[in-house]
């Protein structure tokens, strides 16, 4: 509990009842697997209201049930979806950083979450090298996404964020849009394939108004793995 | 669950009459015993540790944890999820993908952390949940099914008699202690799956408050709790 803030505590609660939005609650889950102190919280909260969740009515599982979960993950790769492995954890002494970024986070979100808003297809927490979430993509499919920057980024007078992702190799990384300072935006484009998980997103440094050869060419601000929404 | 085999396999050639004869005696036994027993305790405690090392083994790619998670917990799993999803159907398609995100993450789950049965739990809850707010799943859905859906989910939290949805534990003495607001919205959120929005909508309070009157009654929850 030494250097966690009271913001980020303060998610817990909604965290556990399932009461924030996809990418908030993509958050915490990346902060809880970083952080011992927070996943206790989560856990500890989780377990305190298990009584609850044994209150429901038994169903018999019908008959075949684990035998067909049985062959669904025989052709599953563990650890398939989750979190790219070669992010480090994240140092102790960024969280105090990291919980200013959580509180733009929450209030940015706030308003947000008001809108009636169709939910993400993916979800991609944008890290940099140190592990330290910076930006939070939300792609809806149908050309439609949306980044957040959960970090305080400097950006020069005359460079620009451009966000990019790879929907394949074959296509190479394809220009999301190229962002006005660094507010939250929408971001619509032309003709993707709709957004799968593990798809890669990051955000470049560039020239203004973007990169000039259409591939990414400066410093990678933050990248991520997409996690899926809906689909498992 | 190989030692429980042969225990098994005698069950099964026991007649059917037989068996419904010794539980029905096992559950008089039990209930002179001031409702609450060893044996529930141990039966308790006994199946949070088989479910501990169900999911210790699937972390370590052993596709015989999963067996052991739903003959552990299975109906009660997909009665968690009938119950905020409304449907068989629904509910038996959040099960399979919710063990089969098990699968991938068990290797994040850390005892030091919380209960592999509460992990457990948060995982399906968050399937049952993502599936209910995915709006291309609800507009593909029959407006009849729809309807259906939406009237099973607002019987799930009743008005009167909330105890129903929790055993007498220290948890259901503690909500005892909260106004009836609070309880009643963070039973909705917990128990029913209902967002902040839908939660302001159905108790007609403002959103505002809604998000507060639940921060604050779990702040009551976890002092009382201790």
């Amino acid at each position: 509990m030494t250097q966690l803030s009271q913001e980020i505590v303060d998610l817990v609660p909604d965290h556990v009842l399932g009461l924030l939005s996809p990418s908030e609650d993509a958050l915490m889950a990346e902060l809880s697997a970083r952080d011992a102190d927070l996943a206790t919280l989560v856990g500890d909260l989780r377990d305190r209201l298990l009584p609850l969740d044994l209150s429901a009515t038994p169903q018999p599982l019908p008959a075949g049930f684990t035998a067909t979960v049985l062959s669904r993950i025989a052709t599953l790769p563990q650890g398939a979806l989750v979190a790219p492995a070669n992010i480090p954890a994240a140092p102790r002494r960024l969280w105090p950083g990291l919980a200013a970024a959580v509180v733009g986070l929450a209030v940015g979100l706030g308003a947000a979450t008001l809108r009636p808003r169709p939910a993400p297809q993916v979800v991609a927490v944008l890290v940099d090298d140190a592990g330290v979430p910076q930006a939070v993509v939300d792609d809806y499919g149908n050309d439609t996404a949306t980044v957040r920057f959960v970090a305080d980024i400097t950006v020069p007078d005359d460079r620009a964020l451009q966000v990019w992702t790879l929907p394949s190799a074959d296509m190479g990384p394809v220009s999301l849009g190229v962002l006005d300072g660094r507010m939250a935006a929408d971001l619509r484009f032309d003709d993707l394939p709709d957004p799968a998980a593990q798809q890669l997103y990051e955000v470049t440094l560039e020239p203004l108004g973007g990169s000039p050869t259409g591939r990414p060419t400066g410093p990678i601000i933050g990248k991520g793995l997409a996690a899926a929404q809906t689909g498992a | 669950m190989m030692s429980l085999a042969p225990a098994q396999s005698r069950r099964h050639r026991l007649p059917p009459r037989t068996v419904r004869v010794t539980m029905r005696a096992r559950q008089t036994r039990q209930l002179t015993l001031r409702g609450r027993t060893l044996d529930d305790h141990d039966s308790t405690a006994h199946r949070a540790d088989r479910l501990r090392r169900a999911l210790i083994a699937v972390a370590a790619g052993q596709a015989y944890g999963i067996d052991a998670i739903l003959a552990t917990e299975g109906p009660l799993l997909l009665g968690v999820a009938r119950r905020i999803l409304g449907r068989s159907d629904l509910a038996e398609e959040a099960l399979q993908d919710a063990m089969l995100q098990v699968w991938r993450k068990a290797h994040q789950w850390d005892a030091a952390h919380g209960s592999a049965r509460g992990w457990i739990c948060a995982v399906l809850r968050n399937r049952c949940l993502n599936m209910l707010r995915d709006g291309k799943r609800l507009a593909l859905m029959d407006p009849a099914d729809l309807a259906v859906l939406q009237d099973n989910r607002q019987q799930v939290v009743p008005e009167e008699g909330w105890e129903i949805l929790c055993a007498p534990t220290r948890l259901r003495d503690c909500l005892h202690t909260l106004d009836d607001a609070s309880r009643h919205a963070i039973l909705l959120a917990h128990v029913a799956g209902f967002t902040h929005d839908e939660i302001a909508a159905r108790t007609t309070a403002p959103l505002g408050s809604v998000k507060s009157m639940i921060r604050r009654g779990l702040q009551r929850l976890k002092e009382c709790l201790g």
